[in-house]
């Protein structure tokens, strides 16, 4: 059975003094609600993705679900560490794929910023396996992905100036986006001159820690013809995949398995042999710069060790090959981890629906991918959506 | 306008009764990975179940590794106050990698094994270069 995307709401992301994880979570919803023209008794289904080892309720599915409307239709929250809204989009779609429900919202709310910055740190650092990594190394999340970065620099060559280039692209886009985190252009000379947080990524390299919040609402193909709805973005393909929680026991630092795994099961099941042709632009797990590279190789952007090239080129920015993080990436729009996977969502609908305005970029297949990775790689997930 | 929340402090007790012999091996400078008998695979870090359903042994881990990736952490995590910047590395031997703190290292490099405690008197790996 086909499932739609029939409405997507996003707050905007940055640090949110302002509300509530419950008072923020509705932002998105309400949008996503309006953006569907429907109202909540027309849900069956609500999926919470939420990590929130950060938050103060520590089982924020019913809070959040009931301060939108949905206390009568048992939320389920789901949690995939960084990937935890991707997670809450597939389990909203598997819902409607196999019958179980017609209508489905999936919610990713994130707070981040309520807790000092050190704990914030080790709760990250924690996102491996802690007994064997934070507990006796301390191992921060900058710290796993610098370990793929050196290891990447030994083997390709891959140079600072090179991660400092997706920043550079980052900002560049969320300056014209207003949900994002940052508002300012930056140089490369400012990347390579901020402080070390995990040698060799430095402070521009890293997405910042963001509260935001984001709603997918989906339906089946039969419900969507009933609604009458005809501004719909249908998911063409889901790969998910996973990976060790220990980092000494992964093949190599310099990919993540998990990914190529995800994407070649999306890549077969839509049956795209040549993404950079038969995409239009793609959303990627770009929390560091390091990232962003090893995502251009592992979804088959380019090939392996060229991921650096593709940047310098400016093959990614929007004019580009093939435009990647149109909205400022995690990067610069933030990474507010339960929000982040339903927000891509969000991002890619709007440019397949034609309404990214300034970052709106040329169309000619109609299909996205998104790529949302949780951990360093512990789990993975590409997604094709087609107008 | 805020509110303070009520404070929580949780502090786990961990049972490692399955690898103590990896616990109390570093104690006496000793780093172990366990091999299966049945099937021939290693674990590190060492687990005290193969997949197989066979018997595991501790094998002492020691000569040469080669360092694949490192870090220097910089901004510190709670936990870790006592901390100077460290640098994480992770090197392999033989058929496991291992994770150890190190200084100046580089990917290629070759180090041996030692074991230590930090600043907060946990025990773990160093490695040091040859």
């Amino acid at each position: 059975m086909r499932v739609g995307v029939i409405g997507v709401g996003c707050s905007k992301f940055g640090r949110r003094d302002d509300v509530t994880i419950q008072e923020l979570s509705y932002e998105a919803v309400k949008e996503a609600l309006e953006d569907a023209g429907i109202a909540q008794d027309d849900i069956d289904l609500s999926v919470v993705g939420s990590v929130n080892t950060r938050g103060y309720e520590l089982m924020p599915a019913v809070p959040v679900n009931e301060y939108c409307g949905f206390e009568d239709r048992g939320p389920f929250r789901v949690e995939a560490a960084c990937a935890t809204g991707t997670a809450a989009i597939y389990a909203a779609c598997t819902s409607i794929a196999s019958g179980m429900a017609d209508v489905a919202i999936a919610i990713g709310v994130e707070k981040m910023t309520e807790i000092e910055t050190a704990v914030s740190l080790a709760i990250g650092g924690r996102a491996g396996n802690y007994l064997w990594e934070f507990h006796q190394y301390g191992t921060t999340f900058p710290g796993y992905y610098a370990m793929h970065a050196t290891a990447h620099m030994a083997r390709y060559g891959t140079t600072e100036e090179q991660l400092a280039k997706v920043a550079v692209k980052a900002h560049g886009n969320a300056v014209k986006n207003p949900k994002a985190h940052f508002q300012k252009e930056i140089t490369v000379e400012d990347v390579l001159n901020s402080r070390y947080i995990a040698y060799p990524l430095k402070l521009y390299d890293c997405s910042p820690i963001s509260d935001g919040s984001a709603a997918a609402i989906l339906a089946s193909e039969e419900r969507i013809r009933e609604l009458g709805i005809d501004n719909v973005v249908w998911i063409e393909s889901a790969g998910y995949a996973s990976d060790t929680s220990n980092m000494t026991n992964r093949e190599s630092f310099v990919g993540l398995k998990a990914a190529v795994m995800a994407a070649d099961m999306a890549y077969r099941k839509a049956g795209i042999d040549n993404p950079v042709k038969e995409i239009d632009l793609a959303a990627v797990h770009d929390c560091f710069t390091i990232a962003e590279i090893m995502a251009y190789e592992d979804l088959r952007f380019c090939r392996k060790g060229e991921g650096g090239r593709l940047v310098e080129n400016g093959d990614t920015e929007i004019g580009g090959k093939l435009p990647v993080n149109t909205f400022g990436g995690l990067k610069a729009k933030g990474h507010p981890l339960g929000a982040t996977g339903v927000a891509m969502v969000y991002e890619v609908v709007k440019q397949l629906r034609e309404e990214a305005g300034r970052l709106q970029v040329d169309l000619r297949s109609n299909r996205a991918l998104i790529h949302n990775i949780g951990g360093t790689g512990h789990f993975a997930f590409v997604m094709i959506f087609r107008r | 306008m805020f509110i303070e929340s009520r404070e929580l402090v949780m502090r786990h007790r961990i049972p490692v009764s399955k690898t103590a012999k990896f616990w109390k091996g570093l104690e006496r400078g000793k780093v172990y990975k366990t091999a299966c008998r049945e099937c021939g695979r290693e674990y590190y870090p060492p687990k005290a179940d193969c997949f197989c359903g066979g018997e595991v042994e501790w094998v002492e881990i020691d000569g040469r590794g080669v360092v694949e990736a490192f870090t220097t952490v910089y901004t510190i995590p709670s936990g870790f106050e006592r901390s100077r910047p460290y640098t994480i590395a992770i090197a392999r031997f033989g058929k496991v990698r291992v994770m150890g703190w190190a200084d100046d290292v580089s990917v290629g490099d070759e180090v041996t094994i030692r074991t230590g405690q930090d600043e907060n008197g946990v025990w773990k790996v160093y490695f040091e270069v040859v």
